[in-house]
């Protein structure tokens, strides 16, 4: 399906915000402290910051929270499903992030359905924006997975100055549109070819390019040594950040909290980087070596995610550069791997 | 969703984070990316801070004693139960049979107003708080030779420094942010020189590892500077116009020749030249310590050399280039600062200056007790001899952190009233008469201050769990009980109290901290932006002071029956007495069960394997746990971290105290090892 192609004036945006927001919790970016960004619930529309970095926290609280209740056992046998199913439209995302739910959809929804994924992504709306100023941490477009997305979007709005050039490409997006559709007109020339300038423009400020399959057909040659992942990992402070910042990590763990009468279920985010999470009973540590962690996450990200949901497990939104404080992240490892392969012959 | 600013409450880093608040509970937490500090990271413990707030096991309701159980209770029967006996006690037996900790994981509003409530309405100066365990040594140390006892410089700082020296600091484990920052500057072609007994990870990034014997910081920083001053590397324009007191200092350092250092520390004399010359010769040298330091009975004599190596060398007083002992909690900093300390209010405004003691007066309206308060561990000492009757403990949990356990367990049971005020049932409160829940940090207001003296606000992201309040709340409304009002609308009129009262303070106001992400101290006044490093033209105290230091080795030496050194501190996924990181899942799941690090050679020597069950004794007690076998520690020397209340370390350890302070050894004692 061709996506459809409408305008739609800034003066309008906050009307149609305005509107969507009396159906669902409106969730935008908005200013925290200094030159933070927040992505929280809009008390007031003005405050929607349009000026964006390119790098926004993730979005995947939204659909996969840190900490998420299930549910409630209750002694009198009865079982309360606390799944959340708030209605929600998010305003500002990122196009990486719009390509990473894809991936998430797939490893949450393909054959089992992950009952509390599910509710939320099916109330959830998304508006992303495409992204004009990449930073020097992101490498999307050489992934294609960001700044511009011919699918996969709900809503994809491009900033052409006054106006938005909006492509609809879901039904959940159609329907956000299309009810206010006295909002928007048809695009004309000059909009497409405005739009095609900034399409050229921000393909042309994305420079920074990581070659994924480059790294995974290296590890897959053998000529990565185990000495290489010893090097990368010595610094890893197991903090779990890239992890938990990653669009495209799933890990959860679950444990049951007894509040007298009432057991509740909650999962939480975990991370693979800590020697805990294949704790055997016994107390033993398959993984008790830092460098096996560190290697196993890159092992995920770059061979067994492709194997197992046909794509990579990175979309190059640069997150993990950011969040890991000794900077081994995934842009800098692939170069290293490529200097260190490269040497060794 | 909303996302509140907040401060993480664990280490002294005092990283930014966001708490996000879904549907009136906590959903998580995401660094903040332009704070100074973590800059958008975060360590395993902050990324997990958000758990334990509505944990199961929370104190939910004020509870009081009846023979062997405890009793839910109203807040008025609570309160009035602690007035009336805290009352009782001072009419009997004086007010200074009343005792009180304060605590450095509370507010700095908090702290202020429990320093007002020992001194203006219990009458005491008994008032301390856990930095007595940790950096007494510092306060007291750094306020005779510079006048101020805190980090120099800023944290970003130290990513522009050319040497790092860091002694007795497992930073990356304990302040994981601090070790960031190291990490850029060893990138930028920095050296680091890490000086530990032990083979800590930040050692295997050194450039020179001095590990010299436990308890022997003294003599090696002595030997290091005698080097400094043979070697003619002195910053001598800087000694002569900024410091004074060298020559006596001079005349005792002669004696620590290199050769002479090499036979008490184990450290082969060229080192330490190689280090002297590293550390002296480059401009934007930075010295970092923590409890390496300060936890020994010569722990203000290790501060002094510390604070005489930088005044020899100059290298103070710039960016980049200072002494900074890293803090340990949260608001440890502030703790003091705060005045929870038995001999000085807010600001370090001594107790027995009769000046100061007028100010207060003036606005506190009560006359002030002169005499210098106890300390934590005369507290314990006089409470075991019955001399002490009351003690009120605001988040704390001596009976893990202070050494001796069965002592302070003891003395704790010989009390006639006994209060603890927590956010969880701790060890500690197992022994008290009244328990009152307070809110943890997430559910209130106020401000902590970081190891670099940043002053930044929390926020309340949630409503406290069941009947829980404030800390600050519950102490207002006590002593309101006891006949004097404490009225404040919110804690920012507490802080303008604060500012009110304490120089340092003068300019922190919370409308100024609520934009931008806080303030250093000193901030005199409200136009003032706060200082990011100290002592630039001229030190607090005006002159710096060098003071003589001589070697005195530990309290404990190992002997035949105790032929072992037993070492004690932190690891990176706990935190102290764990009432908080063991009831957060992926935390307690790190390292679940305690175990001692023993070094291969003992290990084959005591016949024991890896994972074994072993016996550790000292003259004081006893406990079983799990040998690890590992090169971290050297020959001769274990360590076990204090966390587990199942195998505590601190039965082991010894309670003898430096003379000045009073700080405990808790770094250093003889212990036996036996396979079980």
């Amino acid at each position: 399906m061709k996506p459809t192609e409408l305008i739609l004036y800034k003066d309008h945006l906050s009307y149609w915000l305005r509107q969507l927001r009396k159906e669902r919790e409106l969730i935008g970016p908005l200013r925290g402290e200094e030159t933070d960004i927040v992505f929280k619930s809009v008390e007031n529309i003005h405050d929607i910051v349009l000026d964006l970095p390119a790098i926004l926290p993730t979005v995947k609280e939204f659909l996969f929270p840190q900490y998420e209740p299930m549910f409630k056992y209750l002694m009198t046998d009865e079982v309360v499903d606390l799944r959340d199913n708030t209605k929600r439209v998010i305003f500002g995302v990122r196009s990486c992030d719009v390509t990473a739910l894809t991936l998430l959809d797939k490893f949450f929804l393909d054959g089992y359905k992950d009952p509390f994924y599910e509710e939320r992504r099916n109330e959830t709306v998304l508006i992303s924006i495409v992204c004009g100023r990449p930073e020097p941490e992101c490498f999307c477009a050489g992934l294609n997975t960001g700044p511009y997305l011919e699918k996969g979007f709900d809503v994809q709005l491009t900033d052409l100055g006054d106006r938005f050039f909006v492509q609809v490409g879901s039904p959940k997006g159609h329907s956000a549109v299309m009810r206010f559709s006295f909002l928007f007109r048809k695009p004309y020339k000059a909009d497409y070819e405005d739009q095609y300038e900034v399409f050229l423009s921000s393909k042309a400020t994305s420079q920074k390019r990581i070659s994924l399959e480059g790294a995974r057909q290296l590890i897959l040659s053998g000529k990565v040594k185990d000495d290489f992942w010893r090097m990368i990992s010595d610094k890893c402070f197991e903090c779990g950040g890239c992890v938990y910042q990653c669009p495209l990590c799933t890990c959860f763990t679950v444990t049951d909290r007894v509040f007298g009468d009432i057991i509740e279920r909650v999962r939480l985010w975990d991370a693979c980087l800590f020697k805990g999470f294949t704790r055997l009973a016994g107390g033993i540590l398959p993984n008790e070596e830092r460098y096996l962690r560190t290697k196993r996450w890159f092992y995920h990200k770059l061979i067994y995610y492709p194997d197992a949901l046909n794509g990579f497990g990175c979309v190059g939104c640069g997150r993990c550069t950011i969040a890991c404080p000794t900077k081994i992240d995934m842009a800098s490892v692939i170069t290293r791997l490529k200097v260190t392969a490269g040497s060794e012959g | 969703m909303d996302k509140i600013l907040t401060v993480c409450p664990y280490c002294g880093c005092g990283c930014g984070l966001y708490l996000h608040v879904e549907n009136g509970s906590i959903s998580g937490v995401s660094p903040s990316r332009s704070h100074p500090v973590n800059r958008g990271s975060l360590c395993i413990k902050g990324w997990n801070a958000h758990e334990f707030v509505t944990h199961p096991e929370r104190l939910r309701y004020p509870l009081i004693r009846e023979d062997s159980y405890l009793r839910k209770v109203g807040w008025d029967e609570a309160l009035g139960f602690i007035s009336s006996r805290l009352k009782k006690i001072k009419k009997i037996h004086g007010p200074d049979s009343i005792s009180i900790i304060s605590s450095a994981k509370c507010t700095n509003e908090e702290n202020y107003l429990m320093m007002k409530f020992a001194r203006a309405v219990i009458g005491t100066n008994n008032i301390d708080h856990c930095a007595r365990l940790c950096h007494s040594s510092t306060v007291g140390g750094l306020a005779t030779t510079f006048g101020s006892g805190a980090m120099t410089n800023s944290i970003s700082e130290i990513a522009d420094a050319k040497t790092l020296f860091v002694i007795g600091s497992n930073t990356i484990e304990q302040h994981p942010m601090v070790a960031m920052y190291i990490f850029e500057a060893i990138e930028k072609g920095a050296t680091l020189i890490v000086a530990d007994p032990r083979k800590i990870r930040l050692a295997e990034f050194s450039h020179i590892h001095l590990r010299h014997r436990c308890g022997t910081d003294t003599a090696l920083l002595m030997g290091i500077m005698n080097s400094i001053v043979a070697e003619g590397l002195v910053d001598i324009d800087f000694v002569k116009k900024r410091t004074e007191n060298f020559d006596s200092f001079r005349k005792i350092l002669k004696r620590y020749t290199p050769d002479v250092v090499e036979g008490i520390t184990g450290i082969h004399a060229d080192d330490i030249r190689k280090v002297a010359r590293l550390y002296a010769m480059e401009k934007r040298s930075m010295l970092f310590y923590s409890m390496g330091i300060t936890q020994h009975i010569t722990g203000v004599d290790n501060v002094k050399a510390c604070a005489n190596l930088v005044m020899l060398t100059g290298h103070i007083g710039l960016p980049s280039s200072g002494l900074n002992p890293l803090r340990g909690q949260n608001n440890v900093q502030g703790a003091c600062d705060m005045g929870a300390l038995p001999d000085v209010y807010s600001g370090y405004q001594f107790v027995k200056d009769p000046i100061v003691r007028r100010k207060f007066k003036r606005i506190w309206g009560v006359n002030l007790p002169e005499k210098s308060g106890l300390t934590m561990m005369e507290m314990v000492e006089k409470a075991y001899k019955g001399e002490l009757k009351a003690m009120y403990i605001m988040g704390e949990n001596p009976l893990l952190s202070n050494p001796y356990s069965d002592y302070t367990r003891e003395a704790l049971q010989r009390l006639e009233l006994l209060v603890v005020q927590d956010i969880f049932l701790n060890e500690t409160a197992q022994y008290a008469d009244v328990i009152l829940p307070a809110a943890s940090f997430a559910e209130k207001d106020g401000t902590f201050t970081n190891t670099e003296r940043r002053i930044q606000l929390i926020r309340k992201a949630t409503a406290p769990v069941g009947e829980s309040k404030p800390d600050w709340e519950i102490i207002c409304e006590l002593s309101s009980m006891m006949g004097y009002e404490m009225n404040y609308r919110g804690t920012y009129e507490i802080m303008e109290e604060v500012a009110l009262l304490t120089p340092i303070y003068g300019g922190i106001l919370h409308h100024r901290l609520n934009t931008g992400l806080g303030l250093q101290w000193p901030c005199p006044s409200t136009d003032h932006p706060g200082t990011p490093y100290l002592h630039r033209k001229k030190f607090a105290r005006g002159l710096g002071t060098f003071m003589p230091v001589d070697f005195i080795p530990p309290d404990e030496p190992p002997n035949d029956e105790f032929p072992m050194i037993l070492t004690t501190g932190r690891i990176y996924s706990r935190y102290h007495t764990t009432t908080m990181c063991g009831r957060t899942t992926v935390l307690e799941r790190e390292e679940p069960e305690p175990f001692i690090e023993v070094n291969p050679s003992d290990a084959e020597k005591l016949k024991i394997k890896n994972r074994d069950s072993v016996k550790v004794t000292s003259k004081r007690g006893s406990i079983r746990l799990n040998a690890y076998i590992t090169t971290t520690v050297p020959e001769g020397t274990v360590f076990i971290p204090f966390h587990y209340s199942v195998a505590p370390a601190n039965a082991l350890t010894n309670p003898a105290l430096d003379p000045e302070v009073k700080i405990p050894e808790l770094k250093v004692c003889a212990v036996k090892v036996e396979p079980l």
